[in-house]
This record gives C-alpha cells, structure tokens and sequence, in this order.
C-alpha cells in the first residue's frame, strides 16, 4: 500500500495476502513485532480467499477441528470492532443436512462431541426444517440435518482487507504485486526472501501462500504435502433477503447461502476432479450446481446465474492445515494447507501462530498441525470436509 | 402511441391481447409476441422499475437486453428484460421495487434429484463452427463459411434473424457488392436467403451464457439450458450503446439511439412527442431522420464536437426539415419528476468545458443519446483471448489480426465486436472470419476458390476504410496489428 522503496530488513516477511496473512501480520503486529512485510503477488484476497464462499461453520467431526472454530466464530464476534470495519459478519446459522446411513451415524457422534464442546447444536428431523429454519427447503431423501444457530458467515474480501489494513496501521509494511520468486536460508536458518523487486533479509518468513506454499518452500528444500485441487463456484442475481443460514450436505454435495448484497452464492466439489493448478470455470459446474440448487429450493430456478469461478483448495492428507516452524529449518513457518475451511479458522490460527512467531506459549497446542505429523504417520481425518 | 402510417414500413403486428398491470391492476392491450417494453410504452407507461439504493425511477434504455435498466417482476417473477422478452397474453406485468423476491413457497417443481457428477459427462452436442449473432457480420460470415462446406450453427438471442439491420429504413450507400441503394432492413433478408441450401442452422431465440476455455458454448434457450461444442468459433456480438453522464441520465425517457430504433422501426411505438438528439455523427444524423420519418418533433441534434462527424448528406437531410444541428454544445440535465420533461443544453468552450450564459432549456419528453458503440468482447473476454485497449476501436477489444483470428487458434472476432464500424464493414469482415475459419478447420473446398473469395474481400474492405470516414477503423485496426507484431517479436 505504500510506493516509496521496500524494505530491506525486516523481523518477519509473510509471504501471501489472503486471510491468514492479512491476519498472521496484524496479529504479530499488534504482538509488538511491527517491522514486517506483507508480500502479495497480486492483490489482496487475490487466491483461496476471494474465491471461497464465506462460510464460518463450527460443526466439526474431530475435537480439535470444532475447538478452532469455536474459538475463532468468537474472535469474529468482535472483529468489526476491533479492526475497526465493517466484513459483514452474520450469525445465520449452519443446517447440514444427513441423506444417507453413513451421515445419520456420523452426525450423531458429531453432536455428541460438539454438545460436549458446549456448542448450541441440535438434531432436527426432516419436517422441523421448514418450521424451525427454513421454509423453502425441498427436503426430499433428507433423513435429518443438524442446525447450529451461531454459526455463521463473512465476507472474505472486507474481513482480509480488514486485517491488512489495521495490520498496516500498526506499521507492517504491505506489498501487492510483489511476487516472491524464493525463500532465502543460510544452512539451517531463514536469512531472507528474494522478490521481483529486490531482497529483503529476515529471520522468520511465514508462507501462507495456499496451494503455492508448496513451490515457495521447495526452494529452500523443504517438501510439504499440498495438492491443490480446482473447486469451482458460482453466484446468483441479488434478491431481497430470504435465507440466513448456509446449507450444506457432504453427501448431496452443495453448500451455498445468501450474501449481504443478496446474491446467493453456493458451490460443490466433484469427487473425480484431477489435482493441478486449473482456475479454469466449466459448463459442467454451471449446470450440475444449478440442477442441484433447483432441485433443494426449486424457486431458485428463476433466479439467474450472474458469475461463476474457481478456486484452489489446498488439500493435506488429513484436511487439517499445516502451521508452525519447520523442523531443521529456524525461522520458517507454515501456515497453509487449510483444505477449504481456512477462512472461517483464519482468525484463531492466525493469532495462535503469531504467539509461536513471537516466542510466547500459544494458549491453545497447535504442535498436532506441524508439518512433522505426516512423517510421523498415523493422521486423524475429519469427515466435515465439503 | 402507436404509428398507423409510416413512409417506408409496415408493421406486422400479432394477435391484439390484454394484460395486467401492476398487481390486480389495469388491465391494458398490446400485441402478442412485441416486447413488454414496447407495449408498455404504446401505453404510456415509462417508470418500470424503481433503483434499489435511492428508489429512483428507471426504464428502460438500450433495448437489446444489455443495460438491465428495464427489469420488472413478471408474472411473480422479478428481474425479467422487459425489452426483449415477448408479451403474452394474460401476462401480470409489476413495477419492480428492490431487489426482487421469488416465489418461494412453490416447492412443487423440485423434479428427481440430480444424478452424480461426473467430470468425464459429454451431453452436450458437437459442431465444426459455431458463430454468435445473426447481424450483419454473422450471417456473412456462416455465408462464406457455409460455401466452403463447414457445417455451422448460427445462434442470436433475438427472435428474429438481421441484427441492427432489422431497424435501419435508410439506402446504404457503396457499390452494389455493398449492398447499396437497399434498406438495411431488407439487407438482412437477402444475408438470410444467401444461407439457403448451404450446411447452415439457425438457432434463433438461444442466448450464449458463456464461452468456456474447450470450446464449449453454453446456451439457454426459454429456460432450457444446452451446450454445444465447437472447433471453431466466430463471434459476431456486435456492441452495445454508450451512455452519457449527465444530471437525472437515469430518468425515463433518456434512450440509447438505438433503443429509439427498435422502439419505432421495429415495435411502431414513438419514443415521444419531442425529442432531443445527442450526437451528430451517422446515427445520430440517420435517427433523428427516423424520427421525422415517424412524425416525431426532433428539437434540435447536439453534439460536443466543434464539426459534424457523419455524412453531410445525412446532415443536410434533417436541416432541410427545420431541425438545428447545434455543434459545441453538450446537455448539461434533464429534469422531470418520474420522466423526462425538458433538456437542458449549453454550448462549450474549446476545451469542451460548458460556457456560462450559454444555458438553455429546451421542452422535451425524450432525449435520445447517439454517443458511440462499446464492443461486445465479453465471450472473447470469458474464454481468455487476450485483450487490448483501442479508443479507435470503441474500447476493449480482442486482440485480432487482418484474418480476424483472436490469440485463441481457431476462435474468430468478426463485426462491430471487434471494433466499431458500420454494418458494410461487419459484412466484409464477417466473410473474412467465414472464410478464415474454414481454412482452419481444414475445409475440403476449393483452396484457389477460397483464397480469391479472401483477397477480394481483403481489397473490398480496403476500398470501404479508405475514406476520412473509415480513418479511425483503419488507425485502429494498424496499430493493433503492429502491437501483436511486437509482442510476437518480443517472445522470440
């Protein structure tokens, strides 16, 4: 954001300026380590971020998945005011809804676990929906759903922009249309970033560059396991507000809700995609997510399809995100990996790994998501991914 | 109101039906199968919908569904395009107010539940060449093409086959291979006839909703939703009106020149009473004669420019009539409660800043903007051709050279879209695409045959920029070829 020369020394560089940067830096900042630099190769929320779909779900399969996201719906909570701008947070809720035997049985053990957690959760059962949540719902083969009435949603673009520019007022230093064409060591520690317009020498770098981490630590060596997988989404006209929570099922295969300006926004993962780095949209998302949206609320098939685009997931074996310092390597840290739910966790493990960075105890572990757990075997899969 | 008499047209109309206005309103007549717009307008009705931040009244502007100024809640549902959706009989036709709502009560249509995905599914139909728009450009380009032998689909979200063409009355001028001394509006018929007994379908009705990176085309036709892939493909898009900023130019009864067009040439419905005109360059000119033509009082045509741009003979033609061509003069707002009801005009200084004193207040219902064409590059754009910059142009363009190939191999720009013209160029160009295309795909035709039909299309088009009026289209088109040169030198 500013033009005069870059910096060329820095405590700590974060390298991509989605939300986990945007929020990596404000956190570190407002930590007392002002003298960063926030490196974008184009602007900001230019990747995963401003693709995604804005959701915040807290429903989690696995303990420490739901712990992260209840923690981070209460950062959100007080966001607005402590950035001081508006990211269009909204408690609408989350209904996810069971066709199938598997679901039935997995959510009842999701519910059981987020009760115990103290989430505000509950079981529905089909005809509960219309008269508790939503009225237009087509619940045919729906054989219950679960509803978390705090659960909620933002607007990724103003919440990173948000982060970015409170981190900016704290004195970090934001770059966009800066690429980073690699990570500098000295044998086992981090001495600086080399970028399309001059070095700047550090001793932390923080790669949270999504599905790119992946190049960007291979050039000091070091190999994470991110496969980027194309995930492909579309948005509707506005219409007046109908819908508040979002609507999701793992086994139809959809999420989508409505937005402030009153677009509905909603996408699905095809279960044959090929890994690659493709951001190319397809007739084919067009008109398998329209078929599914007019068939879970018919009325849309009025409303008209205004864009659709694509994004990357960031995909680790155990769709769980990589974060905190690599091992052999003093001063790199990794914050990727986030398999399409970085955005509603962005908050809590952002200002986790800033603790990290800035040598304090994090109040919560997060050893469990170090890189080293896949080299370790044995890897705990959440069943909540959509 | 509605024209009875016109000098050069005559008016098809449907069958005469009712519908309803307003929720339990009025119930008015129109003609089956015209535009809701202009069966609104026959009925005096100009505020179809209000803007959904500051309530303002809007209707509707360009005419061919680009502008979205027109949208209203038919029949429940909201944000139909007034201005190219047909009349039905029995129709309930709402002001629309915010953003819409849909009728989400009805869950009775939910139908069987959508299979699995799959990413290898192929439902969609093959074709050697697919060209968007049935202008001028496009049906000489699936001319030239069909000639060759190249199996071609046409598609037009218009209902009726011609373009523009359909609402020009006056002679084009040129040689005869230009099709001069005829009506554009009979231009189109012949470009129509020229497709008989060539491998030629037209997909009339069916707008293309994107243009996808393999080729694929996604079509929606009504509410049934199609794909069709192509090898090759020609975009023949045309391009869409300019607007003018100035105080209240979102008032009803501000138009797009060629919304006054289709209003009158093709629906037989007058704009207004008294009109005036912004822009003195050919459409400008030709328009305000259409409106003479109609019985229209044109109170005067103003344009920025210190010199008329159009034809003189054009010019002359409406001076003869009593109509002022003001030149250095701009419109400063138009005022009016929910339409519009007097300009106002003002002359400007050398650098086109207004000049105080000059004002000038001129009583009429409609004001009609002949401000320049933007092309429509958007498919091209969706696809990833790479684009350019061209103010000679018209604005973005798809990077094009002379046989109107994009960067994409295989996919062609043809027309107003890739830079605007007029309609005797489009058709040129659109033989160039045709035939450009067909050697692509590897036509089995005559290769002699094919490279005479392109030097002598390459010579006509020649001949038609040659004068000052072609000066800018040949500027533009030169120094595009010479960026696309550079950048082919700086990759090597």
């Amino acid at each position: 954001m500013t033009r005069d020369a870059m910096k060329t020394n820095a405590d700590c560089v974060i390298i991509g300026g989605g939300v986990v940067g945007a929020a990596v830096a404000y956190y570190l900042a407002k930590g007392g380590m002002t003298n960063c630099v926030l490196l974008e190769s184009e602007y900001l929320s230019s990747g995963a971020t401003g693709r995604c779909g804005g959701g915040i779900r807290q429903q989690w399969s696995t303990e420490p998945n739901a712990q992260l996201a209840m923690d981070s719906v209460r950062i959100f909570k007080t966001l607005e005011e402590e950035l001081d701008a508006d990211i269009e947070f909204l408690q609408g809720g989350y209904l996810v809804l069971a066709y199938t035997d598997e679901d039935v049985e997995q959510f009842h053990k999701n519910f059981k676990l987020q009760r115990r957690l103290g989430l505000d959760v509950e079981i529905l059962q089909p005809a509960e929906i219309a008269t508790r949540v939503v009225r237009q719902l087509n619940t045919d083969g729906v054989r219950m759903a679960t509803y978390c009435p705090s659960d909620a949603s933002a607007n990724p673009f103003l919440t990173t922009k948000a982060y970015a520019e409170a981190a900016s007022r704290l004195g970090v230093e934001i770059r966009l249309f800066t690429p980073v064409t690699r990570i500098l060591r000295d044998g086992n520690r981090i001495v600086g970033v080399e970028t399309e317009r001059g070095v700047i020498n550090t001793p932390r770098v923080v790669n949270a560059a999504g599905s790119h981490s992946v190049l960007l630590a291979q050039t000091v060596d070091v190999q994470i396991p991110i496969t980027p997988y194309r995930r492909e989404i579309l948005v509707t006209e506005p219409l007046e507000r109908f819908l508040d929570p979002m609507i999701i099922s793992f086994s139809f295969g959809i999420y989508f809700r409505q937005v402030k300006h009153g677009s509905v926004i909603g996408g699905f993962a095809y279960p044959d995609e090929e890994p690659g780095f493709n951001e190319e949209s397809s007739v084919d998302f067009l008109t398998m997510m329209s078929r599914k949206l007019s068939f879970l609320m018919p009325a849309l098939k009025h409303v008209k399809v205004v864009r659709q685009w694509a994004g990357l997931y960031d995909v680790t074996p155990d769709a769980q995100p990589i974060i905190g310092e690599t091992d052999g390597i003093d001063g790199l840290f990794q914050a990727s990996g986030f398999s399409g739910h970085g955005f509603m966790i962005a908050p809590r493990v952002s200002s986790l790994l800033a603790q990290l960075i800035l040598g304090q105890k994090p109040d919560l572990d997060i050893g469990r998501l170090n890189v080293r757990r896949f080299s370790e075997g044995a890897i705990d899969l959440d069943h909540s991914v959509v | 109101m509605r024209l009875t008499r016109h000098p050069i047209l005559e008016f098809d109309r449907g069958r005469e039906i009712e519908f309803e206005f307003e929720f339990d309103g009025r119930r008015l007549l129109g003609f089956e199968g015209e535009s809701i717009a202009a069966a609104l307008h026959a009925n005096d009705i100009r505020v179809f919908r209000e803007s959904v931040r500051r309530k303002r009244p809007r209707g509707f502007f360009c005419a061919i569904g680009r502008c979205s100024s027109c949208l209203m809640t038919v029949d429940g549902i909201p944000n139909i395009m007034t201005c190219v959706t047909p009349l039905r009989e029995g129709m309930r036709v709402e002001t629309q107010r915010g953003k819409g709502t849909i009728p989400l009560a009805d869950l009775s249509s939910a139908g069987s539940p959508p299979p699995e995905p799959r990413r290898d599914s192929d439902d969609g139909a093959t074709i050697p060449l697919a060209i968007v728009g049935m202008g001028p450009a496009g049906l000489s380009a699936a001319a030239y093409a069909g000639r060759m032998g190249v199996e071609t689909v046409v598609i037009d979200e218009n209902l009726v086959p011609g373009g523009q063409l359909i609402k020009q009355t006056h002679m084009f001028f040129g040689s005869r291979e230009h099709y001069a001394q005829i009506r554009g509006v009979d231009i189109g018929d012949r470009l129509i006839a020229n497709l008989e007994s060539l491998p030629v379908k037209l997909m009339l009705g069916t707008t293309v909703l994107g243009l996808y990176p393999d080729r694929t085309l996604s079509l929606l036709a009504g509410t049934r939703h199609m794909q069709l892939k192509a090898d090759a493909v020609i975009l023949a898009t045309g391009a869409s009106e300019n607007m003018l900023a100035f105080e209240n130019c979102d008032l009803p009864g501000v138009y797009g020149a060629g919304a006054v067009q289709t209003l009158m040439n093709v629906h037989g419905v007058v704009p207004g009473k008294r009109v005036l005109m912004v822009g003195a360059g050919n459409i400008g000119l030709i328009v305000a004669y259409q409106l003479l033509q109609a019985g229209v009082d044109v109170a005067a045509v103003i344009d920025a420019a210190p010199e008329i741009g159009g034809y003189h003979v054009h010019a002359a033609k409406i001076r003869r009539a009593g109509v002022p061509i003001l030149i250095s003069h701009t419109i400063l707002r138009v005022t009016g409660p929910d339409r519009v009801e007097s300009a106002e005009i003002c002359r400007v200084d050398d650098h086109w800043q207004p000049v105080p004193g000059s004002e000038r207040k001129l009583p009429v219902d409609a004001v009609c903007l002949a401000v320049g064409l933007t092309p429509n590059c958007e498919l091209a754009f969706q696809m990833g051709c790479r684009q350019t910059y061209m103010s000679e142009l018209g604005g973005p363009v798809a990077v094009h050279g002379p046989d109107l190939e994009t960067s994409i191999p295989g996919v062609f720009i043809a027309g107003d879209a890739s830079g605007v013209e007029e309609a005797s160029t489009a058709m040129i160009e659109g033989r160039l695409a045709g035939l450009a295309a067909a050697e692509w795909l590897g036509a089995e035709s005559d290769t002699d045959e094919l490279a005479r039909l392109r030097d002598e299309a390459a010579d006509s088009l020649k001949t038609l920029r040659a004068g000052p009026f072609g000066a800018k289209a040949r500027e533009g088109k030169e120094k595009m070829l010479s960026s696309m040169n550079e950048d082919k030198a700086g990759t090597q």
